[in-house]
């Protein structure tokens, strides 16, 4: 059964069924949301399926590895795998995107080609956290792109036009240093190019090259993650963008820089990466501090939220600075708590503005009796993510501090600074979290419109925050439930560290 | 009994259910949830209950026999770190257990009635629940870890019922500034967390203090280092037991309903930081110094509370400010070393502190209808005032309270306060007189509590309210001297009008506007039933029967902490409990109970309570005259004209007390206002420059695609013009360089 291409289905599937959506009878949009739903849920119970049965999770090695060759020239192979690092991105992504479909069912203009990017980009994520050759991640790397482009200009808020260039211009300007890292690293050392991970993570390269290259890649990856000066697209974007797209934005996009980083920088340029890593951390404690006072400075709500998840990133980034076994499996357990807390934050201001058609929080106030249910669902979330013990921002925030706590990297001095700094932002994000939920729903408030827009969430609003909510306090109560998939890979990626 | 060890993990759980079921309830099938009202209450007390069946069983034990139990699960299976969950029975556990339990399951009948005609009563009750499984969980917990997710659970569950009434924008207010002042806490205890961590690398509370201790002995740690981890770990018990730089959340936090500020704000979420100090001791006495900062913050408090506590309006201010105050005096005992001396003033300040309240809660309750339901008035302690009369039993028990807290012999902060009084004797005597005269001050102002609530005459009648919200000393000779206008009563029964809701009743009394007696008689005739909603209430049975229960603890509990045979060496059963601790702390704990050195101090103390209580009647007591209440200046302007400068310095205590020491004032003025430039200079600087350079970047590009495009225009005359244009410039540079 091995052979069996499972993940080239599981990557291939999303985006084959989706191109059929075009060849369903007009019968309205009812029929593409049912499809697309079905496709969705049915590529979700397929992962874990495949997971379930196919996979060991104590082997740290690439699992379900096929090899085809594509193009010969330049030794391109299809090279899907999977090991546990990149195991939970992809549930993640197979969980948030048929959230965010059954989240975009209001969508009615043109949803044929809504269903079909979203389908789209669904594959595109898959096929990056599942690609063993750096080609194709950098295909699917810019895969991802197009529907993002799409569907932010097409179906995004008034400035839609300026956001969706500004990301566009954003990633494509991050991508060039990807291209031309790509072949850098893929022609080094040989006549013939090879792009394959696993050879090239044997490969070392002379230390200034592995400098150039490691910087390279870095930008392509401040920009997704994002690393503070080249943040910018991202509050604009989710400021603007329908909030499906914006779940899959906060929840999948950005964990694609962090990805990117431990996936090659780390594994493959690890000289590099000791070097840089005292900047990493650096940049990440700044941001943290940085990202929370400018949210606390927004009035738009998305955007303080887009803010927030800036700030989040930057526990992200400390962790993988850390180099610490423990440090780096708090930046994946906060890689998915916040992909889980970034999309049901988003979803859930989403669906509030679009109730009281309200953007700015001065203007907002005292929804809280005609909406109790959102009021519940976003004071839980605000609380996850202003990690509260219990859901799985506290346990994430806590093991990235514990790592870099007993990095050995450090000196005693920067540590305890780091470390209070990183404290710091636990008092900031409460008052800007705070201040937004009583901006929102504390307070009364007459409004002047009737009454009928006023709807408290539906059950498919409570189902999809209530589906949100459980692997967020489970994660909480229990981690080793995440941790349990990549503990071994982490380990096994960080031995290199200690050998050199 | 094994068992009740072995199950003790339950006792934290035991009141969960009824949160995750309310809260799926009111989500998934809120009407059917909302029909079974009363059924929850009953849930909740019951599972309450068991839990204190449980606990007190636990605390039997570790009287008789005590040995300390500690179970622990792991929690994270990782190679480099591993974090654990278990528990820990030893004596402060079990008192903590018993403090909690009793106090909750009081509130919780009491807040079935208080709250039966609230829209939140089952919100309300998932919310204690909650809070109630999160401080057993706290108390219970064996290491700090498990510390800190408990403390900041707890946290969350005050925020919440802070803001329990999220419609007053006050409420939203308060309860904002409580969760980001406790999360000031949080930040401290949890660098001082990592940072023991790193120096022991353990987070279970003994390794800890052995490995420390042993590491201070050889002089292999920096003390600058460990005293730097001790102190940030005491910040988290600072914010959360109201100490002097972060209480201010506390006297906010009474914007939620008042069983919460019995149960949360009085009696056990704010003895969180004592536990955690009282946990932490071993810790802290190998440490030098942080005693002497446990100490001094704890006397600070002790003075500032009190002062704050002078002046206040609101009944339920004064009573936090108390609180904070009595806080201060249970911080102070740790800190000269009297760990006894601050669980037993710990005990009988919380159920104390929580009658106060629930007695406080009557009282509004009583006056709500008259007032009105804004804390404004219902609360405003110049409104009320001959309450005696109308809320017998209430007036009692707050009166038994009162005295308690004040010190009087036979109730129970008598013999805890008194204790406290005499180690820091033998401590400090600066500390000591600081203390003592607190005593005094405690007495005056829980005495003026009284006094304005219960004694003189109803005041409600008299005021017009807008000339008292703002300063108490020119409008009070307004209302001072003089019968009630009919104009008043107008005034009032329009309030009452509006607070009611009875607008049609409003409109049929404004065509005989004239006459305001004629509207008496019309609202008395007409709406017989109504007419005695004049006059407050007794609250209902319901209510009372917690107070009366909380009577007796609080006439009994100094007992337990008292020896009863005098000479033979037989220690008290507070003592007993504590033995296993107070070993580990200092191995002569046996030492006699010395009967005329108590006495004679206890004679000290007794006597300046009393002058704070007769300087309280001569302020605010109705024997002189009736209308003599707060009238300070007034009085003392017509016995003596110059004494001024008393005057002047009585006014600036009561200008300091009543705005609130101007602390607030200046966090607000300083933080606040820093914290907000910053963000705004920081969001400026992401707009402006960070943004901008990508927007400038695309303008410049757009315009020079547009020039370029404008330049390749196509045209060749054009061409040939730029053409010559650039060679005869060249030609004139290398003309005038040539020479």
């Amino acid at each position: 059964m091995s052979y069996f291409p499972w993940l080239t289905i599981i990557v291939v599937f999303p985006i084959s069924a989706g191109l059929s959506i075009f060849f369903l009878p007009h019968r309205g949009n009812k029929v593409v949301r049912w499809y697309t739903i079905c496709i969705c849920l049915l590529e979700l119970l397929l992962m874990t399926y495949v997971f379930c049965y196919h996979f060991q999770l104590n082997d740290p090695l690439i699992q379900l590895d096929e090899d085809y060759e594509w193009i010969n020239i330049f030794d391109f192979h299809w090279r899907p795998g999977i090991d546990g690092l990149s195991i939970g991105p992809i549930l993640l992504t197979g969980f948030i995107t048929t959230l965010a479909t059954l989240a975009a069912w209001p969508v009615t203009r043109d949803s044929r080609l809504f269903h079909f990017l979203m389908l789209a980009m669904y594959s595109g994520q898959i096929g990056l956290f599942s690609s063993r050759d750096l080609l194709l991640f950098f295909l699917m790397w810019e895969l991802e792109l197009i529907p993002v482009y799409l569907l932010l200009s097409m179906w995004g808020g008034k400035k839609r036009l300026y956001s969706a260039t500004k990301f566009i211009l954003y990633t494509a300007g991050g991508s060039v240093f990807l291209l031309m890292g790509v072949p850098g690293m893929g022609l080094y050392g040989s006549n013939e190019p090879t792009l394959n991970f696993e050879t090239s993570a044997n490969q070392s390269y002379p230390v200034s090259l592995e400098i150039l290259f490691y910087f390279g890649f870095l930008i392509a990856y401040a920009v997704k993650l994002p690393i503070i000066p080249l943040h910018t697209w991202l509050p604009d974007t989710h400021g603007e963008a329908h909030y499906s797209t914006c779940m899959l934005l906060a929840g999948i996009l950005l964990k694609m820089g962090a990805y990117g980083l431990v996936r090659i920088n780390m594994e493959l340029l690890p000289h590099a990466h000791s070097i840089f890593s005292p900047w990493l951390v650096l940049a990440g404690t700044l941001q943290i501090i940085y990202a929370a006072s400018t949210s606390l400075g927004q009035v738009n709500l998305k955007k303080r939220i887009a803010y927030s998840s800036v700030s989040h990133m930057g526990f992200t980034i400390i962790g993988i600075g850390s180099i610490t076994d423990t440090g780096l499996n708090g930046a994946i357990l906060q890689l998915l708590s916040h992909g889980f807390l970034g999309a049901a934050l988003f979803f859930l201001a989403g669906t509030s503005c679009d109730r009281i058609r309200l953007i700015y929080l001065d203007e907002m106030g005292g929804i809280s009796i005609p909406m109790p249910k959102i009021f519940t669902m976003f004071s839980s979330f605000s609380m996850a993510s202003l990690a509260l013990p219990g859901m799985s921002g506290f346990v994430a925030e806590a093991v990235v501090f514990f790592g870099i706590i007993t990095s050995q990297k450090f000196l005693f001095l920067p540590k305890i600074l780091i470390t209070f700094v990183m404290a710091i932002g636990m008092i900031l994000t409460p008052i800007y979290l705070l201040s937004m939920l009583r901006q929102i729903f504390y307070g009364y408030k007459l409004f002047n419109m009737t009454n009928s827009y006023f709807m408290d969430s539906g059950p498919r609003e409570l189902f999809v925050s209530i589906c949100i909510f459980l692997p967020v306090i489970g994660i909480g109560i229990y981690p080793d439930f995440v941790l349990s998939l990549s503990v071994d890979k982490v380990e096994a990626i960080l031995s290199n560290y200690f050998y050199r | 009994m094994e068992h009740t060890y072995q199950y003790a993990w339950i006792i934290p759980f035991l009141p969960f259910p009824v949160t995750i079921s309310i809260g799926l309830g009111l989500l998934l099938v809120p009407t059917a949830t909302k029909n079974l009202r009363r059924i929850w209450a009953f849930f909740s007390v019951l599972l309450l209950s068991i839990a204190m069946v449980f606990s007190a069983d636990l605390a039997i034990q570790q009287i008789n026999g005590s040995f300390i139990y500690q179970y622990s699960w792991s929690w994270t299976i990782n190679n480099t770190f591993s974090l654990e969950f278990g528990y820990l029975i030893d004596p402060l556990t079990s008192i903590m257990l018993i403090l909690i339990t009793t106090v909750g399951i009081m509130v919780l009948i009491y807040s079935d009635n208080y709250m039966s005609h609230d829209q939140g009563y089952l919100r309300f009750f998932a919310y204690m629940s909650f809070f109630n499984t999160s401080m057993l969980g706290l108390v219970t917990s064996s290491n700090l870890i498990q510390i800190y997710i408990f403390w900041e659970l707890v946290g969350m569950c005050s925020y919440l019922l802070i803001g329990f009434w999220f419609t007053r924008p006050t409420a939203a207010n308060a309860c904002q500034k409580a969760f980001v002042t406790n999360r000031v806490g949080d930040f401290g205890l949890l660098l001082g967390i990592l940072g023991l961590y790193w120096i022991t690398g353990s987070f279970e509370f003994r390794d800890l203090f052995e490995i420390l201790k042993n590491l201070i002995h050889n002089n292999e740690v920096n003390s600058l280092f460990a005293a730097l981890c001790a102190s940030l770990l005491f910040v988290g018990a600072v914010a959360k037991s109201a100490q002097f730089p972060l209480h201010v959340w506390l006297p906010d936090a009474m914007e939620g309903p008042t069983p919460i500020s019995a149960l949360i704000h009085a009696a056990t979420m704010v003895a969180a930081g004592i536990f955690l100090v009282a946990r932490l001791l071993p810790l802290f006495t190998v440490i030098p110094y942080i005693m002497n900062f446990i100490s001094l913050i704890g006397i600070i408090t002790v003075l500032l509370g009190a002062t704050l506590a002078l002046a206040q309006r609101d009944i339920k201010r004064s009573l936090a400010y108390s609180t904070m105050s009595q806080l201060g005096y249970i911080m102070l005992a740790p800190g000269i070393g009297s760990y006894r001396a601050a669980l037993f003033h710990l005990i009988t300040h919380a159920y104390s502190k929580a009658l106060l309240f629930l007695g406080s809660g009557s009282i509004i309750h009583s006056m709500e209808p008259i007032v009105g339901y804004s804390p404004e008035k219902s609360q405003n302690m110049i409104l009320m005032g001959g309450l005696r009369r109308y809320v017998p039993i209430t007036k009692t028990t707050f009166f038994l309270g009162t005295l308690s807290l004040c010190g009087m012999p036979p109730l129970a902060c008598f013999w805890s306060k008194d204790e406290i009084l005499n180690d820091t004797w033998l401590y400090s005597p600066i500390f000591a007189i600081i203390a003592w005269s607190t005593a005094g001050l405690t007495a005056f102002y829980m005495f003026r509590v009284y006094l304005l609530t219960f004694d003189g005459h109803l005041q409600v009648h008299f005021q017009n309210f807008s000339s008292t919200k703002n300063s108490s000393f020119y409008s009070i000779s307004i209302w001072g001297k003089e019968v009630p206008k009919p104009l008043n009563v107008n005034l009032f029964l329009s309030t009452m009008n509006t607070n009611e809701k009875m607008s049609f009743f409003s409109k049929n009394t404004y065509q005989i506007d004239r006459n305001g007696k004629n509207r008496i008689r019309y609202f008395s005739t007409q709406f017989g039933n109504k007419y005695t909603s004049m006059y407050p209430h007794e609250s209902d049975n319901t209510m009372l029967f917690p107070m009366l229960v909380l009577v007796l603890f609080t006439l009994f509990i100094g007992f337990i902490g008292i020896p009863f045979d005098q000479g033979v060496i037989d220690l008290d059963i507070l003592s007993k409990w504590l033995t296993p601790s107070i070993n580990l702390l200092h191995s002569n704990s046996g030492d006699s109970f010395d009967w005329y050195e108590f006495v004679t101090n206890a004679i000290y103390s007794v006597t300046i309570s009393f002058l704070g209580i007769f300087l309280a009647y001569i302020f605010y007591g109705s024997v002189y005259s009736s209308f003599q209440n707060l009238d300070l200046i007034n009085s003392f302007v017509r016995i003596d004209s110059k004494r001024i400068l008393s005057d002047r310095i009585i006014n600036g205590i009561y200008n300091w007390s009543y705005n609130r020491g101007y602390i607030d004032v200046f966090y607000g003025k300083v933080l606040s206002n820093t914290i907000r430039g910053l963000a705004e200079l920081i969001h400026f600087f992401d707009r402006r420059v960070i943004d901008g350079i990508t927007n400038g970047v695309g303008v410049v590009s757009f315009f020079v695609g547009e020039g370029i495009k404008s330049v390749g225009g196509g045209r060749i005359s054009s061409y040939i013009f730029l053409y010559a244009f650039s060679v005869s410039i060249c030609l004139i540079i290398y003309y005038f360089f040539r020479f």
